[in-house]
């Protein structure tokens, strides 16, 4: 236990400690954040925050648009001011005081319909302020009790037939579990799966190998490594957390629906436990691939191939919403390289036989054991073979002849 | 007690059969030679000795029983194809080596140091591996097989990189372990290192072992009763008793007639006054009987098949 222990440890600081994995780390998430904020700010920037003027010729509006107090930093308000003729109106927005004026008729409650005078075309965002105004003033003409609460709609509850699952919302933000889950699988493999191919295959060009498999036995080593890789990945995860936890806390009064989101503890469990057992299969068969290549470009493009199975479920989203416990979905969260993000994301929208979970728990432990004795013996075989790479019959047939 | 008994190994790999028949031992406080051309199945031995490949047939008794976790941490290994991490500074990388064979922080920081300044590697300890002479980088190797204190020492082609100075050092050092009890395999085709240093050897070509024994035994069994002789005169062109002549650079070899003693013709030699520098008896050296053993052992091959 030490020893995996030891190679574990080396592994993690060895890629801690380096700057690139921290320029890396920090890097992703600023250049996304940097990215978004650029894309908001340029959109808001587009956006023609003029007045617009209008003429109420049906004395239709009893209650006009109010200005909120406070105007947000890249909050938008376009301001409706009303004019008593239309030729004050089209001065105001021949001068450019106004992006354009709209005409009530007197006739509005019979036909429903205004007229725009612009020299563009009015903005959604316009046409929304327009329709807001109006509507409003429509229904305050018929004296409805509860207008507000009408207008906010009705709150819908959900439970599942056996009564094991309820919810409060349309459960959209069940989503966020499994989605998080989904791309911090994803993100597991590619970045800590990639360091882990890498430590091996240059284990294997730079020679240490030999030195370290008289050291321990090769399953030993490959425990240490895929422990300090997952360490190495935890950190990422840890980092990202933090800085989104700072995030919210600035922005939370921004973002109302992070208190409808209320997590299981079990759910939660489950789907974090799916996560590591997911990482330690697909991370044995990077480990075998490692060790059965002979250079990092080979291994590579063998590599890619992994992201198909990890990406099935994003790919089939769709059954997943209108039929969580159909076939397609099921096959894919027994299957162990899917299984992670597609069970998850099952039991975010359905209810799933206990049996049915112990069963994909029982796969995925099962496919640990299979991928440790493969790479164990990728290792004895191909991790000294320098210059050639090891074909999978070489693993399966002559080893077992022979060994 | 041997350290280590290696009986009747057989190693394949696909059709190639890198060890047909292997068998020896190997004593504590010995420097044991496993002596063979290029590909003739001393390392693929070595790595079936350190169980990186289960043998096909054969078994393998390390101190006193098959390997085990435990005694990986007995034994020293100094593979042919080195390896340490390029990127890593060298002190790191020795810690980290040293660790894998259960030292503790405490006593890799004590003996560390000591042989960083043995190897005259201590200037560089901050220094990347890929940053070290290739001589540098096997003498940090051999720190790494080392370091633990190990009863068995294996070292494949020990030599390969270093210059005469390091060569002697770790010749030195070969010796002193050997002297303090270990176990030494040392895996070469480099016969004059050898010949100075092993106690006993075992010669193997083909996967099959040619030639086994003490060195001393082995010269005797090639010895003929050629004498070396080294004179400023000129020799005469016959000599009673003496069947031919031959000059070698600095020496005449001299080959005796049947029945003729090397005590016999120095008495030739001094009656003809030739005054000489030295007169010795010229035992083979290993790289004849390993051609010669090798040539045979081909010949014999072909003939079989």
């Amino acid at each position: 236990m030490k020893k995996i222990i030891d190679v574990a440890k080396y592994e993690y600081t060895h890629h801690v400690a380096k700057p690139r994995f921290w320029i890396t780390l920090l890097g992703m998430p600023l250049g996304f954040l940097l990215i978004m904020a650029l894309s908001v700010f340029f959109s808001f920037l587009s956006v023609d925050k003029e007045p617009v003027g209008y003429i109420d010729r049906a004395d239709l509006i009893i209650q006009p648009q109010q200005k909120p107090e406070k105007i947000g930093f890249l909050e938008l308000f376009i301001e409706l001011v009303p004019y008593d003729n239309e030729a004050a109106a089209r001065a105001d927005a021949e001068q450019g005081l106004l992006q354009g004026y709209f005409v009530i008729p007197a006739t509005y409650q019979s036909t429903y319909s205004v007229t725009y005078y612009g020299n563009s075309q009015p903005s959604s965002d316009v046409t929304s302020v327009i329709n807001d105004l109006l509507r409003e003033n429509l229904l305050l003409q018929e004296q409805i009790p509860n207008l507000a609460r009408i207008e906010a709609g009705s709150q819908i509850s959900l439970e599942s037939l056996d009564g094991s699952q309820s919810s409060d919302g349309t459960g959209w933000h069940r989503l966020v579990v499994p989605i998080v889950i989904g791309m911090l699988y994803f993100i597991l493999v590619m970045s800590c799966g990639g360091y882990l191919l890498q430590s091996l295959v240059e284990e294997k060009q730079n020679r240490t190998m030999e030195i370290m498999i008289t050291s321990m036995s090769p399953n030993q080593l490959m425990a240490g490594k895929i422990i300090g890789n997952l360490g190495v990945g935890f950190t990422q995860i840890l980092v990202w957390l933090v800085i989104l936890g700072i995030g919210l806390l600035f922005f939370h009064n921004r973002l109302p629906f992070l208190s409808d989101l209320s997590l299981s503890p079990g759910y939660l469990a489950i789907s974090l436990a799916l996560l590591v057992l997911g990482f330690i299969v697909a991370a044995g068969l990077l480990a075998t691939i490692g060790a059965a290549m002979s250079t990092m470009e080979e291994a590579q493009s063998i590599n890619s191939l992994m992201v198909l199975p990890i990406m099935l479920p994003f790919y089939f989203f769709q059954s997943f919403f209108s039929n969580p416990n159909g076939t397609l979905p099921r096959v894919l969260s027994y299957f162990p390289l899917s299984a992670p993000f597609s069970l998850s994301l099952r039991m975010a929208f359905a209810s799933i036989p206990t049996w049915e979970i112990i069963m994909v728990f029982t796969i995925l432990v099962i496919s640990v054991g299979l991928v440790f004795w493969l790479s164990g013996k990728a290792f004895r075989r191909g991790l000294l073979e320098y210059n050639k790479k090891l074909k999978l019959r070489d693993l399966l047939v002559k080893e077992a002849n022979h060994g | 007690m041997d350290t280590i008994v290696v009986n009747h190994i057989a190693k394949s790999f696909g059709d190639t059969k890198a060890v047909k028949d292997v068998s020896f031992s190997v004593r504590p406080g010995e420097i044991f030679g496993l002596l063979g051309p290029n590909g003739s199945g001393k390392t693929t031995s070595i790595r079936v000795i350190l169980d990186i490949y289960q043998p096909d047939h054969g078994t393998i008794q390390i101190l006193d029983g098959p390997m085990n976790e435990e005694k990986m941490n007995h034994i020293g290994y100094l593979p042919e194809e080195r390896g340490l991490y390029q990127d890593v500074e060298l002190t790191r990388n020795l810690t980290y080596l040293a660790t894998l064979k259960n030292m503790s922080k405490e006593d890799i920081e004590q003996k560390l140091p000591i042989w960083l300044d043995r190897f005259d590697l201590t200037e560089h300890e901050k220094k990347k591996t890929k940053e070290l002479s290739k001589g540098m980088q096997q003498k940090a190797q051999l720190i790494a097989a080392l370091i633990h204190d190990p009863e068995i020492i294996i070292i494949d082609e020990p030599f390969a990189a270093l210059d005469p100075v390091n060569t002697q050092l770790v010749k030195d050092l070969l010796v002193e372990l050997r002297n303090q009890g270990k176990t030494i395999i040392m895996c070469t085709h480099q016969m004059n290192q050898v010949e100075k240093l092993c106690d006993r050897l075992v010669l193997i070509d083909h996967g099959t072992v040619l030639l086994e024994g003490s060195l001393k035994a082995v010269q005797t069994r090639f010895a003929t009763n050629q004498v070396l002789i080294q004179t400023d005169s000129d020799l005469p062109e016959t000599l009673p008793g003496v069947q031919k002549i031959e000059e070698e650079g600095l020496f005449y070899r001299l080959t005796p007639s049947d029945g003729t003693t090397s005590r016999a013709i120095l008495q030739q030699l001094i009656e003809e006054k030739i005054s000489m520098n030295s007169f010795e008896i010229a035992t083979p050296s290993l790289d004849e009987i390993f051609i010669k053993v090798v040539k045979e052992g081909r010949n014999g091959n072909e003939e079989n098949n």
